[in-house]
């Protein structure tokens, strides 16, 4: 599955990139959503450039090109606008990888798929990558606690592959196998992500694959699968 | 040079490593007392028992503090893995001894347990950085089980980064749950999840079958 990057969140048509003041006509609900969505763009834009910890307000009401006042509107101050923008990259993710996921029919093929929707998601959103991957962790105790609940969501994916497998699987396989996996996967995609290499993430691919599905179908099988 | 003052014996050296190593304890206390963040130069002085002018003349700040009791802790557990796998026989037997070794350390000092390995995540850049770096440690001792395995030329490069992003997720979580004194019983789930890639599922149930 490819990304489309003109699904991106982070872009808006360019009609709307920059609200005239004003009556320009469009209803008010409309207008709300919309500086919502670019104060939360606004923001992974400065947050890219600057880290979490050196972005101001003002960085991020200069992308997002709204006023002081409109982001008091919407959000306290900087770290509600980043826990809402954490929240929207990860239910991005948690979508992508849903439908992935099941699209396909065997258990192993919708692992792989979903896998592949996480990378190019992520691949295509290098600030938003960024945000939920790395920033994220610095933000504090608040996001924190989401990433986790974020890695978690993914466990029950992984969990399915346990249904029909042999009871000498079964036996091998432990309570913590699935958030060994998640974990191991999280982490070298946040590794990636930290070393400036999100354009490459879509290549950890058929590693990814290997490795998650090994537990279940035994190494040979799952090197094949990955290199299918 | 003349002896200080007063009835010293012990040498301005050992009593400088060891007046960082109690500032280092009295951090980590204080980190798993109140999360870090909440933590000020006043209370580690405190918890430590010494004059604030002591903290300055060791550490710059709270942060050059935090980022010492890392060093500090990577190194004393990663001298602990060694140490033991030194002592077995065989990459599996090392595997196993350096696993133990670490799982061992983790639970018998919760509070550098949490400071290294939750604390330190959202303590800022330069203690993220220091983290993945300690991370990195591991993976030369684990990439040596290429060449025990049948295939080992054909495991995914990622593979060493792979497993121990895993178990350090693993420990992170039981820390976070609160579940840190239970650590050691993780012991065998995590001696099979790291071998098993290497030597196969069967080769890796014998190893943990000793345990």
């Amino acid at each position: 599955m490819s990304y489309d990057p003109a699904d991106a969140p982070a872009e808006y048509p360019p009609e709307l990139s920059r609200l005239p003041p004003g009556r320009h006509g469009l209803p008010r609900d409309f207008v709300i959503h919309n500086q919502r969505e670019r104060l939360i763009a606004g923001l992974a834009e400065a947050v890219a450039e600057k880290g979490y910890g050196g972005t101001t307000i003002a960085d991020i009401t200069r992308h997002a090109a709204v006023s002081r006042r409109t982001f008091y509107e919407h959000f306290e101050g900087k770290d509600e606008c980043f826990v809402a923008a954490f929240d929207m990259v990860i239910e991005q993710l948690r979508e992508r990888v849903e439908a992935a996921y099941q699209a396909e029919d065997e258990w192993a093929d919708g692992i792989r798929a979903g896998i592949a929707a996480m990378l190019s998601f992520l691949a295509a959103e290098p600030n938003l990558a960024r945000l939920a991957m790395v920033e994220a962790l610095v933000a504090g105790p608040v996001v924190v606690e989401r990433y986790d609940a974020g890695v978690q969501t993914l466990l029950p994916y992984l969990e399915e592959g346990r249904k029909g497998r042999s009871k000498a699987v079964l036996d091998r396989l432990s309570d913590s196998t699935e958030e060994a996996l998640v974990g191991g996967m999280v982490s070298l995609v946040a590794r990636r992500i930290v070393a400036g290499q999100t354009d490459e993430l879509e290549s950890l691919l058929p590693d990814l694959v290997e490795f998650t599905l090994a537990p279940y179908v035994g190494n040979d099988e799952a090197a094949q699968i990955a290199r299918a | 040079m003349r002896p200080p003052p007063g009835r010293q014996r012990l040498s301005r050296e050992f009593i400088a490593r060891h007046q960082r190593a109690r500032i280092v304890a009295a951090l980590a206390e204080e980190t798993m007392a109140r999360g870090y963040r909440a933590v000020t130069v006043a209370d580690i002085v405190r918890r430590a028992g010494i004059a604030r002018n002591t903290f300055y003349d060791n550490f710059s700040s709270k942060e050059d503090c935090f980022l010492a009791t890392q060093d500090f802790a990577v190194e004393e557990s990663l001298q602990r893995v060694v140490d033991a796998a030194a002592k077995a026989d065989g990459w599996e037997a090392r595997t196993v001894a350096g696993l133990g070794a670490f799982l061992r350390y983790v639970s018998d000092e919760p509070a550098l347990a949490r400071t290294c390995i939750v604390e330190a995540l959202s303590a800022g850049e330069a203690a993220q950085e220091r983290y993945e770096q300690s991370l990195q440690a591991f993976i030369p001792l684990l990439r040596k089980g290429r060449e025990y395995s049948d295939h080992g030329d054909d495991l995914p490069d990622t593979l060493e980064e792979t497993i121990v992003g895993g178990i350090f997720w693993v420990i992170y979580r039981r820390i976070v749950l609160g579940e840190a004194e239970r650590i050691e019983s993780l012991l065998p789930d995590l001696v099979d999840f790291a071998l098993t890639p290497y030597i196969g599922a069967e080769s890796a149930q014998r190893a943990t079958a000793r345990l």
